[in-house]
């Protein structure tokens, strides 16, 4: 049986009369890697530092172990963050960063010399106790705030997107090296991050959050396949999302066309978002497709090509491993377990259509205000 | 191109340091010209380690330095710390701007307008001693405070904002924090606060000329009115040693910051080394073999390491402590401090192996009278000065020796206290009665005569024709133009021109005053300026040929003029007489102690040090009967101070300055101000 | 995390909002309290306490124009001949190797920290009739100088003592210029003139400001230098303030110090409109 390690109860958060969060619910089980995944300002590091201590709830209970912590300082929990930029103390060298907390608890010399060899071969950084901080690289400052962090045998790691400011390959190293740690220790963690993959591939359980509210709690399959609504769909890889009638159970009816499905429990003829990944549309010729369309643009992405097909002015994405020409008169074909519907929602038309590629300048845009920060 | 800048940056290094090549050679000269060299020695450094005036104006413009330094560091620190977090905008920027007042002001306003402040709620407190050490503290820390902020803000705002955070996280309480990691973080910026401050301090003139009171004078202050006068090369050895600390210190801190700049040098190596390591490993992965990529080692750690932490620690510790010793000791009434007030140059200081008067006094009280006593040594350049000094109320004083008719508007006025003539044994021994019973002081009750003399005329005979002198007109002869130089106080001036007229010094008849007016408003365009002791330099350096002054302050400027000067002196006929007399003022803290010194300036060997120091004639008896001190002024000098067939008594009630009613006073300063202000 | 500016409101908020409040106590009883009281001794007589104008209106006599006018022009003077000799030089400096650089700052700092009485009293020694200058003039046989005493004077002491302050924030400035401009500007075919013209100068102007600051308001408003090189006719604003200080006349002193200080004000506010330097540039060292 799992542990309830921490609950975040109808928690609440404005600044400045600006609601950051609102009615937040989410409990953390022991030995987890839950990640807070959502784009910028959506309240996932307001959360994060909710935990850590950094900041008071307006409204709401946060319990640790069943006990209430909201007025506890940061540094009483027993909880420790890996910071964004890893906010090392420059005036120390990686031993002293690393021996810090230890110092602060008044442990022994000798003990916090042990520990901190101990950290130092579990984050790979042997040898470098004499380093200065601001001369490593970035992967190297990255262990140091992790080392420094675990030494203090904290029962919750908090990691503020701390993979941000590494190049791709490093990030997808220490991506594995992170899990790894966790697996290792045994630690909690709880993680928090704008990058759907990262998010993926290391959590256990994803908590995708928008507009101070969370909107999806569940294992990285069930919140790729079965996404709760168009801005869980949109956020977590690509998808098409298309307004859809549910005719009745297991067949929904979308761009003039009736689909069968395997979704059902709707009301009859309700309104719905039907959800089509670009991986599970096969392209066909025109004559044997569902529906058919134009090509407007073919981009060669190495594994497959990627295609905009214009069905009855809504642009379709597409991924195909089979070359198809601009301007080409194609055919599709959808298996009913390709197709996923969801209710509608505050989110319903915002998202799915390729006219443009506003999704990819978010996310541009999203970099650069954490980096200004 | 380059040539030109090299040659042009040369050129402005020359010219800016060139004067204090020049105040470093003459440091050395074995004379006292500063103009010319006549033979290297190390006298003057001798005499800057003897002069007491000095070395404490020195102490007190270090402990001063230091206390305020330190006070403005931690209220600027913290104040960086708290602005650095306030939200609002507007609190943020309007602090901000107060802030720099005192950086864009010019200094004069801000250390007037502290003056004001000083002197009102000083006199809503009643306090005799408005302008002190606590004064010039707060003043000192009020234009210390923009800097250290300036210095700190920035490095506040460099810090990354999660760096106090992480330190909480890690079990820090905010003070902890504050301490462990926010400070370490922010040093470089406070240690160059402190230095700046501490410089600052250390070098303020202005304002601590508005600010400062008499029991603390620091050495900027010193040097002023050292610079009134001729300046004697101790300044310039001082200066010296100030010049080659200074040039140590930024050399130093110089080599500091390019070890800093090595750092960040290989700082961007490293890096380079990093990425193309990376580079490599990738090509090796190519190649499906593993190399283990490691940075470079990198140089020892640079940034403030705790050991320097620790020891600026320690420093600024022992520096606190210091200054509240110091502090201390000034508060304490263990020592016993006089603060005397005179003239420049108008007692024996010890400088040419005279007699320091003033430190032989400090030891006859501890050796006679058992007691700890410290004279505070502070000097004027006119007796309008110190009037204004004393009826502001803003120091306080227990002897002054002012000329005759100052002491009569003192006493008039209730500024001065009747003296307890059974604590001055020596005045009915050596005072002689000529002296006694003047008009200033009819009855003798406030005054014990110091020195007395006469006004005459100097002149540099290798400029001056023989047959212009002898009267008053060659102060107003057009053929020196440009060479003439006047006193800068109204009642001399003034007598200069009524001598000249042949009318009467001590009228209250406003026409008369015109006419004085009239006379010096033509004499304006032939000066070159109105000077109180520059005289001495103008005269000795030959930069002016004719001034009128008093007649022993010639024997000291013909001691030390140039080789190409040729001072002479003259009494015109008529010409004014005076007495300068030493009082104790009513503000006065410690009037027993005051007459044990006006007793002792008046006993044998202080008396004649003080005349053979200052050249002035002497009613002391022990002084001018003495055959010593003939011998040592010479026959030539004896005469000029005494004139033979001369009735000094006679004369004087005709040819004195006497108080004048107060509406004539007005009458004169407002001509006066029309004079120096419009010319 | 767009809001870390208010996060620490919690934990921090005893130690923070207290930080700045010695500070700010400070600034209210000894800046601002002072500055109320230079005007209020303006607007009142001393001896009575009763409000009047009279103080102000004796600066508005020729007497006192005469010599506001005299200290402008003179402090003009000098602040001009200070950015004319210290902007080629911080220019220079620039173009020198970091070493070089780094011992030319020290060199023109190294005045800085001298007493600015000594430095003018060694000046005067300097130009004195018989000084060094005069003297070396006279051995070579060349006609001597008569320089102390006049506006000349006056202005010579001003430029050289406030010279670095006009070098030190043109060149702090300047040597945090981003290079690459000169290089693009001549890339976009400018000469080497129009460079400095269209490039270099304007991108110093904040530097150059804040330089004439700092010379203009101390030329304006010194009293020594006037006095230890001046002569009858080179009495300046400062000097006249100082006067009326000795003479304890406090309604003269205040009355002239506030309409320095008003002037002043409006100066630098036209200054600071017409350029966007915040927090006085390169002032610091």
């Amino acid at each position: 049986m799992k542990k309830k390690l921490i609950e975040l109860k109808n928690i609440c958060k404005a600044f400045d009369g600006e609601q950051v969060l609102s009615n937040v619910d989410l409990y953390i089980n022991d030995h987890e890697f839950i990640t807070l995944l959502g784009p910028s300002g959506c309240g996932k590091t307001t959360t994060l530092r909710i935990i850590g201590g950094f900041e008071t709830p307006d409204e709401g209970e946060l319990l640790f172990e069943g006990q209430k912590i909201n007025d506890v300082p940061a540094y009483r929990r027993n909880v420790n963050t890996v910071f964004q930029r890893y906010a090392l103390f420059p005036h120390l060298n990686v031993y002293d960063n690393i021996a810090f907390g230890l110092r602060v608890k008044k442990v022994k010399e000798q003990e916090i010399s042990e520990r901190v060899s101990e950290m130092l071969s579990l984050v790979n950084l042997k040898g470098f106790e004499k380093r200065n901080v601001s001369l490593l690289s970035g992967g190297q400052q990255q262990r140091v705030a992790i080392a420094r962090a675990l030494i203090n045998q904290p029962e919750v790691l908090l990691l503020d997107e701390p993979l941000a400011a590494l190049d791709l390959k490093l990030r997808k190293d220490m991506q594995v090296e992170l899990k790894n740690i966790q697996t290792k220790t045994g630690i909690t963690f709880i993680y928090v991050t704008h990058d759907q993959e990262e998010a993926l591939s290391m959590s256990d359980t994803v908590v995708v959050m928008a507009d101070g509210k969370i909107q999806q709690i569940g294992t990285p399959i069930d919140i790729y396949n079965e996404p709760i609504n168009a801005f869980v769909a949109d956020f977590i890889g690509e998808s098409n999302i298309l307004d859809g009638v549910m005719l009745s159970d297991y067949k929904v009816r979308f761009a003039s066309h009736t689909f069968e499905c395997l979704d059902k429990g709707f009301a009859q003829n309700e309104q719905v978002d039907v959800v089509v990944r670009p991986e599970d549309v096969d392209v066909v010729p025109v004559e044997k497709g569902m529906l058919s369309g134009i090509v407007t643009s073919v981009t060669f992405k190495g594994v497959h090509y990627e295609i905009i097909v214009d069905i009855g002015g809504f642009k379709w994405m597409i991924q195909t491993t089979d070359y198809v020409a601009p301007d080409a008169l194609i055919g599709i074909y959808i298996e009913p377990d390709a197709i996923h519907v969801m209710k509608k929602s505050e989110y319903s038309n915002m998202f799915g259509d390729y006219s443009t590629f506003s999704d990819e300048i978010d996310h541009l845009s999203d970099v650069t205000e954490d980096e200004e920060e | 191109m380059k040539k030109f800048s090299n040659f042009y940056i040369g050129l402005i290094l020359f010219l800016l340091f060139a004067p204090i090549a020049v105040m470093i050679f003459f440091s050395f000269n074995e004379g006292k010209s500063t103009a010319v060299f006549t033979g290297f020695s190390l006298k003057w450094y001798m005499e800057l380690l003897k002069s007491s005036e000095m070395l404490n104006a020195l102490k007190n413009s270090l402990i001063l330095a230091i206390a305020s330094s330190m006070i403005a560091t931690v209220i600027g620190t913290m104040a960086a710390f708290g602005i650095h977090r306030m939200k609002n905008k507007y609190t943020r920027q309007s602090i901000m701007t107060v802030t720099n007042i005192p950086i864009m002001n010019p200094e004069i306003i801000t250390g007037i307008s502290l003056m004001f402040l000083f002197v009102f709620v000083g006199g809503l407190l009643g306090l005799t001693t408005k302008l002190n050490f606590w004064t010039m503290l707060i003043a000192h820390v009020t234009f210390c405070l923009p800097y250290v902020i300036l210095n700190v803000l920035p490095k506040f705002k460099q810090m990354p904002n999660a760096l106090p955070e992480a330190a909480m996280d890690l079990g820090c309480t905010p003070f902890q924090a504050f301490f462990k990691v926010q400070l370490p973080a922010i040093m470089p910026g406070v240690i160059t606060g402190l230095i700046m401050s501490f410089t600052l301090s250390l070098d303020d003139f202005v304002i601590s000329y508005f600010t400062s009171g008499t029991d603390f004078q620091t050495l900027p202050v010193l040097i002023y009115s050292m610079t009134k006068k001729s300046v004697k090369p101790t300044i310039y050895a001082l200066s010296t040693i100030v010049f080659i600390i200074i040039l140590i210190l930024l050399l130093i801190s110089n080599r500091e910051k390019s070890s800093y700049e090595r750092l960040e040098a290989k700082k961007a190596k490293a890096e380079k080394k990093r990425q193309e390591a990376i580079k490599n490993a990738k090509k090796a992965a190519a190649q499906k073999t593993k190399v283990k990529v490691t940075a470079p080692k990198a140089p020892k750690r640079h940034t403030v390491s705790p050991k320097l932490t620790k020891i600026i620690a320690l420093v600024c510790t022992l520096a606190i402590i210091v200054t509240f010793c110091v502090v201390l000791n000034i508060a304490s009434k263990e020592t016993v401090t006089l603060n005397v007030y005179n003239w420049g140059e108008y007692i024996s200081d010890g400088s040419d192996d005279s007699l320091d008067v003033n430190k032989a006094f400090e030891d006859y009280c501890k050796n006679t009278l058992g007691i700890n006593a410290k004279v505070n040594y502070v000097t004027y350049t006119s007796n309008e000065d110190l009037y204004a000094k004393l009826s502001t109320e803003a120091v306080s004083y227990d002897v002054i020796i002012p000329s005759d008719y100052m002491i009569a508007r003192l006493a008039s006025e209730g500024l001065l206290q009747e003296l307890n003539f059974d604590n001055i044994p020596n005045y009915e021994l050596c005072i002689d009665d000529s002296f006694k019973g003047l008009y200033y002081d009819p009855d003798n009750k406030y005054s014990v005569p110091y020195t007395y003399g006469m006004v005459g005329v100097i002149y540099d005979a290798n400029v001056v024709d023989e047959d212009d002198v002898g009267d008053w007109d060659l102060m107003w002869n057009e053929k020196y133009k440009g060479e003439i130089l006047q006193f800068n106080n109204a009642r001399d001036a003034f007598g200069t021109a009524f001598y000249k007229l042949g009318l009467d010094v001590n009228t209250t008849d406003t026409k008369m005053w015109d006419a004085g007016l009239a006379e010096l408003q033509k004499q304006t365009p032939l000066l070159y300026k109105r000077v109180m002791d520059e005289v001495y330099n103008m005269m000795e350096t030959g930069e002016a040929s004719i001034a009128a002054y008093y007649a022993g302050d010639y024997l000291t400027m013909v001691e030390n003029q140039a080789d190409n000067i040729d001072l002479q002196f003259y009494y015109p006929e008529n010409t004014n007489l005076f007495v300068d007399a030493m009082c104790i003022p009513s503000c006065a803290q410690n009037k027993e102690l005051a007459e044990e010194y006006i007793n002792f300036m008046l006993s044998e060997e202080a008396a004649i040090a003080n005349a053979e120091y200052i050249c002035y004639a002497s009613p002391n008896k022990l002084v001018y009967e003495s055959e010593v001190y003939k011998e040592d002024m010479g026959e030539d000098a004896f005469d000029i101070l005494y004139p033979t067939d001369f009735d000094f008594a006679d004369k004087y009630d005709a040819n004195c300055y006497k108080d004048l009613d107060k509406k004539t006073k007005e009458y004169i300063n407002s001509l006066w101000n029309r004079l120096t202000i419009t010319s | 995390m767009t809001h870390s500016s208010k996060t620490r409101k919690s934990n921090m908020s005893l130690l923070q909002r207290y930080a700045a409040a010695p500070h700010i106590v400070w600034s209210v009883l000894f800046i601002i309290v002072p500055l109320i009281f230079v005007g209020y001794y303006a607007f009142t007589d001393v001896s009575t306490g009763e409000f009047t104008f009279s103080n102000i209106s004796a600066f508005f006599t020729k007497e006192y124009l005469l010599i506001f006018g005299k200290s402008v022009k003179l402090a003009l003077i000098a602040t001009a001949i200070c950015l004319v000799l210290g902007y080629p030089i911080a220019y220079f400096m620039t173009n020198c190797k970091p070493k070089t650089q780094r011992l030319l700052m020290i060199l023109i700092m190294l005045p800085i920290w001298m007493n600015f009485l000594i430095r003018t009293y060694a000046l005067m020694t300097l130009l004195q009739d018989t000084g060094i200058i005069n003297t070396f003039l006279s051995k070579l046989g060349l006609p001597t100088m008569h320089i102390l005493g006049t506006e000349t004077a006056v202005v010579i002491g001003m430029v050289y003592d406030y010279l670095p302050y006009m070098i030190l924030p043109i060149y702090s400035v300047m040597s945090k210029m981003d290079h690459r401009l000169v290089e693009a500007a001549s890339d976009l075919g400018c000469n080497s003139f129009g460079v400095i013209r269209k490039v270099i100068f304007p991108l110093s102007l904040s530097g150059v400001i804040s330089g004439i600051t700092m010379v203009f308001v101390p030329s304006i408003s010194t009293f020594y230098i006037s006095q230890k090189l001046g002569g009858v006719d080179t009495l300046l604003i400062g000097d006249a303030i100082e006067q009326h200080y000795t003479a304890a006349n406090y309604n003269m002193t205040a009355s002239l110090s506030f309409v320095l200080m008003l002037i002043l004000i409006v100066g630098l506010a036209i200054v600071n409109h017409y350029t966007d330097s915040d927090e006085g540039g390169g002032m610091l060292i």
